[in-house]
């Protein structure tokens, strides 16, 4: 594997433990070796022990086995250069021999763009010119970070790049929520169960919310978040992902191909979006969070003071289609918000009668099947219970399944699953081309709605709180509430 | 009543993830000893039991005492989430503490453990405790604030708070709690445009025989008949401390018969003499056979007796047992209504007219 960007964040946070915990679980062959590249001028020892920090610090198991590491860590090499020096290329392409001599990697690479997105094109069209894309033996894939591309056009040019050197099928887009047990556990409870599916559709659901919450702010990417905003940072991969498996087809089986089919008919499916009506924009002023005072999104670092980024966005979106013809789903995402939670929650219709006498207390409220990505993993389905006692007092009561203590065994972080996955030549878990292309469409939408419009007054929700008026607003005009994740 | 405890940890933690942890951990520490199989592992996790979430504000220290014992009864029949905050932002330096415990009871014949969160706070951080309980409420069961003592309706925490909860418990019997002022307070929280809170209230049960025993003077329909031509009614009360229950149950005679349309006046007498709280309560109607009168009245022994006089006629009267309730009782009533009380919200917005 080749890890452009290797003295990067994401490679110490994500990559390194999970390239470690998949030797350690005996997932990796013996051979395997990674080249890391960046331009940090480290010797191989220096990024070795960097490497090893970065395992020792951030693995999911604990404590790191040193004899597991030490074996892991022969395979590990670094050459620094820039991301378009060809005489750079030189040398990894010497390096990529002499480990398939070495070591027996018999080929096969893995090329991982760790890097900022500006140098995806440059790495792309180097590893062609320089020959290393389609040197020897074996196969050749890549796997490239989100975000991909910052609108449709850029995408395009992005995908057409890629493609004059690779083919689709040798490219993995990786959005690390696909990774998650929780997601792929939506397709086996969809799937799985055959109670579910006869009652997933306009006719018994009356709505559903896709929340991803956070409550951190921006940390440290103020650069690029003041570029993205929580529209093409969340919303355009992770929200409507969940949409699109939450709410797509039975795949007659779970070939990659015939999964994104579905998932992109979703996308393609989605009536668009009106934004003075059906999208909402907010950002974060200062206020308390966890009992913590935290400053405004204006005056985090490397922001401006007049910044008209959203922090926040909020939408209502329809699907065209017979099974969810509408049928309203809600989605949005923030920073800043009372706490982290990810979770897909389907609201069913009413009982369409209730038989039990008035009582002067009385609260009905539908049955709601919630599917928690995080924290608490796990699902849960209200239903209505008698209260003990002479009267009909009704109250609902939670039916909970918890990951933590149905399956004792820990979860694979995201990462080593896509990592395998990709490895394995499998890219059920990673975003096609046109899945990609779609999703830039509606975002697009979107923000050209807001465009031509002035913008709301902004901050417009305080930090801790659960987002602009607006957003409450919206939900409001159709008779129904966000809940409280 | 014996239940088997297990105080685990008090290390102060602040950090949100943190106190989930520390819940975890002290929840593995609470399963039987010794090496358990995967099954028995599976049991034991499953005897995490919490049907709503309580939230208890707590003013200072000498207050803890009383809501511990009070939630300790209240364990074995609403197993919670509970979050006491002791919220001092009047004291000058900062702080921010919490610790958290669990219990586990075994009176009911199954293992059942509740958890306890205690944050601590002094200063600024105080008023803006909502934003740490918020991360710490268990998502999709209801949110319970009890407010012991009289809730500072003008504070930004109350305020912050009422917009997280479903339902705030007061007791308006509390000597802090003037009708006159907070009645309408009261009933402005339960109206919020935004996030209606639902009331509940101690005296709201406690007056529950006095509201039994009227009612049931009416099941015969011949007597039914005459609450078209009722007219009047009149509550006694006594002792130190406010008029609150008396005006409650005035409220809620006069609410009830404004619904068929049977606006009556009423009168409030007070005696200092008499104990505290309700000792009289009178509703007179007309009729065919004259002026009625039916009256429910405190008698020694916790008794209450009732009299119906219709026209010149005296009536079987009777005499019931009512046992007083403690305060873990009372609010386990109160828990145990699901949505807004209606008839409670009208008595209350009949009492402040």
């Amino acid at each position: 594997m080749v890890i452009f960007g290797a003295s990067g964040d994401l490679t110490a946070r994500k990559l390194m433990p999970a390239l470690y915990n998949l030797a350690l679980n005996r997932y990796l062959p013996a051979g395997f070796s990674v080249i890391g590249v960046a331009l940090t001028p480290w010797t191989e020892q220096e990024f070795k022990t960097h490497m090893s920090e970065a395992a020792t610090k951030y693995s999911r198991t604990q404590p790191v086995d040193r004899s597991v590491w030490q074996s892991f860590a022969e395979g590990l090499h670094y050459v620094a250069m820039t991301f378009d020096d060809m005489d750079g290329y030189g040398k990894l392409a010497a390096t990529l021999d002499r480990l398939d001599r070495e070591r027996g990697t018999g080929g096969n690479r893995v090329f991982y763009f760790a890097t900022l997105p500006q140098f995806f094109a440059v790495i792309v069209d180097r590893l062609g010119a320089s020959g290393v894309a389609r040197a020897g033996e074996g196969w050749k894939r890549i796997i490239v970070e989100k975000p991909f591309g910052h609108d449709l056009k850029s995408a395009q040019e992005l995908n057409r790049a890629i493609h004059a050197v690779f083919t689709e099928r040798q490219v993995y887009r990786i959005d690390h929520y696909l990774g998650k047990e929780t997601v792929q556990n939506v397709m086996v409870f969809r799937f799985a169960n055959g109670i579910f599916e006869p009652i997933w559709n306009r006719r018994y659901v009356d709505h559903m919310q896709i929340t991803v919450a956070e409550d951190l702010g921006i940390e440290r990417r103020g650069a690029y978040y003041e570029k993205a905003g929580a529209l093409r940072d969340i919303f355009q991969n992770h929200l409507l992902q969940l949409l699109s498996i939450v709410a797509m087809e039975p795949p007659a089986n779970f070939d990659a191909e015939v999964v994104r089919d579905e998932k992109v008919k979703v996308l393609r499916s989605i009536h668009p979006i009106n934004v003075e009506t059906d999208a909402v924009r907010g950002q974060y002023g200062p206020g308390w969070v966890a009992g913590e005072q935290v400053v405004g999104y204006r005056q985090e670092d490397q922001v401006a003071p007049d910044s008209k980024t959203e922090t926040y966005v909020a939408t209502r979106l329809f699907i065209d289609n017979w099974r969810w013809a509408e049928t309203p789903f809600y989605l949005r995402t923030g920073k800043r918000l009372p706490n982290r939670a990810s979770e897909i929650a389907i609201q069913f219709k009413k009982a369409p009668h209730l038989p039990f006498a008035k009582t002067a207390v009385q609260d009905t409220s539908p049955n709601l099947l919630v599917m928690r990505i995080q924290p608490h993993e796990g699902a849960s389905l209200k239903i209505a219970a008698k209260i003990p006692g002479p009267v009909m007092r009704l109250r609902t009561v939670n039916m909970d399944f918890f990951y933590g203590s149905s399956f004792l065994i820990e979860s694979p972080d995201a990462y080593e699953r896509l990592v395998l996955d990709c490895m394995l030549g499998d890219p059920t878990l990673f975003a096609r081309e046109d899945e990609v292309e779609r999703a830039w469409t509606l975002v697009d939408g979107v923000e050209a709605g807001w465009a031509a419009q002035p913008p709301p007054a902004l901050p417009n929700y305080a930090a801790g709180t659960w987002g602009p008026e607006a957003a409450d607003a919206l939900m409001e005009r159709d008779g129904r509430r966000w809940r409280r994740p | 009543m014996s239940g088997e405890h297990g105080q685990v940890s008090t290390r102060p933690v602040v950090d949100v993830h943190a106190i989930e942890e520390e819940l975890a951990e002290v929840r593995w520490k609470l399963r039987p000893d010794g090496e358990m199989d995967e099954a028995a592992q599976h049991a034991a996790a499953e005897a995490r039991a919490n049907v709503l979430n309580l939230i208890v504000v707590v003013e200072d220290e000498s207050g803890m005492e009383h809501v511990h014992r009070v939630l300790d009864g209240l364990s074995t029949h609403h197993p919670s989430r509970t979050l006491i905050l002791l919220a001092q932002e009047e004291r000058q330096a900062v702080k921010l503490e919490a610790s958290v415990s669990a219990q586990t009871r075994t009176d009911s014949g199954h293992r059942v453990t509740t958890e306890q969160v205690l944050l601590h706070a002094h200063g600024q951080v105080a008023a803006h405790l909502a934003s740490l309980v918020s991360p710490l409420l268990v998502p999709d069961l209801p949110v319970m604030l009890w407010w012991p003592g009289r809730p500072d309706f003008e504070s930004q925490l109350f305020n912050e708070l009422a917009d997280l909860c479903d339902r705030l418990v007061v007791d308006t019997d509390d000597r802090g709690v003037e009708p006159g002022r907070d009645f309408p307070l009261l009933l402005n929280v339960a109206r919020r445009r935004k996030a209606r809170v639902a009331i509940g209230d101690f005296n709201w049960a406690r007056l529950m025989p006095w509201r039994h025993l009227m009612a049931q003077f009416f099941d015969p329909p011949s007597v039914r008949s005459r609450l078209i031509s009722a007219h009047g009614v009149t509550v006694w009360y006594g002792g130190e401390g406010s008029n609150a229950q008396a005006l409650l149950l005035a409220g809620w005679v006069q609410s009830r018969l404004a619904a068929i349309g049977v606006p009556i006046p009423r009168e409030l007498r007070y005696d200092p003499g008499l104990p505290h709280g309700v000792s009289r309560f009178m509703l007179y109607t007309g009729g065919e056979d004259g002026v009625s009168r039916f009256s429910i009245a405190r008698a020694p022994g916790g008794r209450l007796t009732t009299q119906m006089r219709i026209g010149d006629q005296e009536q079987l009267g009777r005499t019931v047992a009512v046992a007083p309730r403690s305060a873990d009782d009372l609010l386990a009533i109160e828990l145990t209504i699901p949505g807004h009380d209606v008839l409670y919200e009208q008595a209350l917005e009949a009492a402040v007219g």
